[in-house]
């Protein structure tokens, strides 16, 4: 049961005849009257047990851009609907307009659409639907709810990929495809072309140069169809809130940068989530099915509340890899996590393969670093030196393991590691 | 782009789900669901209601106030109210005059228990009574009518205990009392005073007649009060009193405003508030019931978001901070300091990893002109002694960075 407004005017309305005659008997019986009339009301209202309600949502949705949840309302009674129908949803689905005023004849059907803007990536859930059915003094109404399930698949935002056409254009720089054919960085023999002013005279081949007329150089180009395989750690470590968001978003919008730039540069790129056992993986996609298959396993993985088994994760890496590849650990450089569970067993992963470990840093630690303007700001400043020296040596610790390093804000760490991976390809150490 | 394949492919299907009624069940099912629901309820209140009757029926009605016969507190007089009934007397409590006095036939006994709250005339239709009277806590004004003027209220310094010192048969039978504070003085012959302690004329307890009628007066309730009247001959004196006729009607008169206050507030409050104020403010309390349960019902539960723990990634430094300000632990902090100020500048100097204390120093002073006993003290001297120095320190270090970045 629940009251609107007008039931509060009519009581309120009892202000005239009380004023008129002030003796109990008049409240008493005004009181009555708004019983009476709420009563007559609410069985005159349609019962909200002949609502039937079907929910039409959209699979997925990447975060910070629209969707619209629909329920089909159908009156099943003979008697008009009149209701406020709430679609109620968790709040980070961001559903704002979902009270929908409903008129509806009986045996009819409308749609009703929410609009959702949802705030975090993972899977966000439909709550209860409620009807509160009017009576048609619309004095007093009925009122159910029931669960009416839904969800919408909300991907990562993907932020990242604004930095993608300029590292492409430096992938096709170093492929040779650019405009101005420039000698390609890389190691695989491409082609003979004829020399022009620019060239380097180092990559000029005499030999064919002398059976020719004309100097001719030799072109490279990066090595292709080589295997990239992206760790991403869901452990504790990964929960740690930097700026507004879990550690873990940013490790993802940076693995999805390195997946998008290496499937362009012609490479197999495979992922696991991991912490104590493989959580998510993508493997042998590739092509145009690489990138929504990555954003929908992505999507619903949340850090747990655990510490990485690195020696069952490097298991792992080695069950999915046959041939050198690079591997890239999106983790930490925790000091305490990393010297305790990675340092031991990334030294033999680091031999078979090249190793990149890219770590979220945290822009905190190094304002509280320059703070000085108290004693205790001093402390903070101390402690912040002593964290950002043990990070120093747990970096210097797996550079010597032949480890690669990158060391980020969260908003830098995606363009870095693609940099790094552009960086190795045109050494020729992948 | 491979980023907008992914969105616009995920957007693509959207996921229909079965219909779903609200409430549950079809209209058919209502009503045996409604009593299923309804059930605990109702036999609750009915249980409520049978067990509140039981109770009204096994339990007496008690009050608590003073010198009724229903009190069973400490100034109540309910003990020798049941003393009385089972030696056969029968007591009607009243308080009201009309029922006193038209219960106040000859040959039975009424109590007149308190008289402050008693006008000239109510005193006058109480003298016009032909029952034997007993007067407990009685004023001047109820004395002086109800005894003929035969005695006026006094008060005496005694001990703990009176003896009858009179012929009275009762306060003989009685010997002594105890607890009594208040007296009547006898302004002439007419009455019989007892229970004195210096004079014949003063005492607790007096015997006299008016209108044909024994009038006996007790001047201190304490008397026969429930605390008390176990005490000495108390409970003899206030027995064998109002022991003497098998009707014994117990008049406790009530302010003139008790029962206004009672009954109709409203007419109380005519003082405050205007003429008609009760029915507007019963109004006002429709109208907040009515609001309340308009604004009070929800559409639909709160819906919660489940949070993933996340912990600010700085919160361990933090920690730290405060474990070595709690600890004033200066040596550690500076050390802190001062490792981090000598790897830097190392770095900038082009100092290898390796480079050991002295190349540090010895480059460090090189490059800003200081001496190297004055980088060696900055860099690696002794641990600061309090907390402004520990800043001193700070600045210092900050200020020699300064110095190696400008070269």
């Amino acid at each position: 049961m629940a009251l609107s407004w007008r039931a509060a005017a009519l009581a309120g309305l009892g202000v005239v005849p009380v004023l008129l005659v002030p003796v109990y008997a008049v409240v008493i019986g005004w009181a009555l009257l708004v019983l009476l009339v709420v009563v007559v009301d609410l069985a005159l209202a349609s019962s909200p047990r002949d609502v039937v309600v079907r929910r039409v949502v959209p699979a997925s949705v990447r975060l910070t851009q629209p969707a619209r949840s629909t329920l089909v309302v159908t009156n099943e009674g003979h008697r008009r609907l009149r209701a406020v129908v709430r679609d109620a949803w968790q709040p980070s689905a961001g559903a704002t307009d979902n009270r929908h005023t409903v008129s509806l004849p009986g045996g009819e059907s409308v749609r009703l659409v929410t609009p959702l803007l949802p705030t975090r990536r993972g899977d966000r859930l439909a709550d209860r639907v409620t009807v509160r059915a009017f009576g048609p003094m619309r004095l007093a109404a009925r009122q159910k709810s029931a669960d009416v399930p839904g969800r919408l698949r909300v991907l990562p935002e993907f932020a990242s990929r604004r930095h993608l056409p300029s590292r492409l254009a430096r992938l096709r720089e170093m492929d040779g495809r650019t405009a101005v054919q420039i000698r390609g960085a890389g190691t695989e023999f491409d082609s003979l072309r004829e020399y022009v002013i620019g060239d380097d005279v180092r990559s000029i081949d005499w030999r064919a140069t002398a059976r020719r007329s004309e100097v001719v150089v030799r072109t490279w180009r990066p090595e292709r169809d080589r295997r990239v395989l992206i760790v991403l750690d869901t452990s504790r470590t990964s929960a740690a809130r930097i700026g507004d968001l879990p550690r873990i978003d940013a490790s993802i919008e940076a693995a999805l940068l390195l997946s998008a730039l290496a499937s362009h540069a012609g490479d197999r790129v495979d992922l696991i989530a991991h912490d104590r056992r493989v959580r998510a993986q993508v493997a042998g996609m590739s092509g145009p099915r690489l990138m929504p298959s990555l954003a929908e396993t992505l999507a619903p993985v949340e850090p747990a509340l655990v510490e990485t088994d690195w020696p069952a994760a490097i298991t792992a890496i080695r069950q999915r890899l046959s041939q050198r590849a690079l591997v890239v650990l999106l983790t930490t450089l925790d000091p305490a996590a990393v010297g305790s569970g990675l340092l031991p067993a990334v030294g033999p992963l680091a031999h078979d393969h090249t190793v990149v470990l890219a770590s979220v840093a945290d822009p905190e630690v190094a304002a509280l670093a320059r703070r000085r303007a108290s004693a205790s700001e001093v402390y903070d400043a101390a402690a912040a030196e002593r964290t950002e020296i043990e990070r120093a040596a747990v970096l210097m610790r797996l550079q010597r393991r032949g480890v690669e390093v990158v060391d980020a804000l969260p908003e830098d760490l995606a363009p870095r590691l693609a940099d790094t991976y552009l960086a190795l390809k045109a050494a020729g150490r992948l | 782009m491979s980023g907008s394949a992914a969105g616009s492919s995920a957007l693509g299907d959207p996921a229909v789900r079965e219909s779903v009624r609200i409430g549950g069940e079809p209209p058919a099912t209502v009503a045996a669901r409604r009593w299923r629901r309804w059930r605990l309820p109702v036999i609750v209140a009915g249980l409520l209601a049978v067990s509140v009757m039981f109770a009204a029926l096994i339990q007496p009605d008690l009050s608590s106030e003073p010198l009724a016969v229903d009190n069973p507190g400490d100034d109540g007089a309910r003990a020798v109210a049941q003393v009385l009934g089972r030696q056969g007397v029968h007591i009607t409590a009243t308080h009201d005059l009309g029922t006193a006095v038209a219960r106040a036939t000859a040959g039975t006994t009424l109590a007149v228990v308190t008289t402050s709250a008693l006008d000239g005339a109510a005193l006058v239709e109480l003298a016009r009574t032909e029952a034997d009277l007993v007067v407990i806590d009685a004023d001047d004004d109820a004395l002086r009518a109800l005894t003929d003027h035969a005695l006026i209220n006094t008060w005496e310094q005694t001990g703990a205990s009176r003896d009858a010192g009179c012929q009275d048969p009762d306060a003989v039978a009685a010997g002594t009392v105890s607890g009594a504070a208040y007296s009547v003085l006898a302004l002439d012959e007419r009455a019989t005073v007892c229970f004195g302690a210096s004079t014949p004329k003063v005492g607790a307890y007096a015997v006299t007649t008016q209108n044909g009628r024994t009038v006996r007066v007790l001047a201190d309730s304490t008397v026969l009060v429930n605390s008390h009247v176990a005490e000495a001959g108390n409970a003899a004196l206030a027995l064998r009193a109002l022991g003497k006729h098998e009707q014994l009607t117990w008049f406790l008169p009530r302010p003139a405003s008790y029962d206004q206050v009672q009954g109709a507030g409203g007419e109380n409050m005519g003082a405050f508030f205007p003429p008609g104020a009760g029915p507007v403010l019963a109004w006002l309390g429709l109208v907040l019931v009515v609001v309340a349960v308009w604004r009070g019902r929800a559409l639909g539960r709160v819906v919660t978001e489940p949070l993933p723990v996340t912990v600010r990634a700085a919160e361990t430094t933090v920690g730290r901070a405060r474990l070595y300000r709690r600890a004033r632990s200066r040596g550690h902090a500076a050390a802190s300091l001062r490792a981090a100020a000598a790897r830097r500048t190392a770095a900038r100097l082009g100092l290898p990893r390796s480079a050991d204390a002295p190349a540090i120093i010895t480059a460090l002073a090189a490059a800003t002109g200081r001496g190297t006993d004055e980088v060696a003290d900055l860099l690696y001297g002794p641990p600061p002694t309090d907390d402004v120095a520990l800043r001193a320190l700070a600045r210092a270090l900050d200020q020699l960075e300064s110095e190696v970045h400008r070269t």
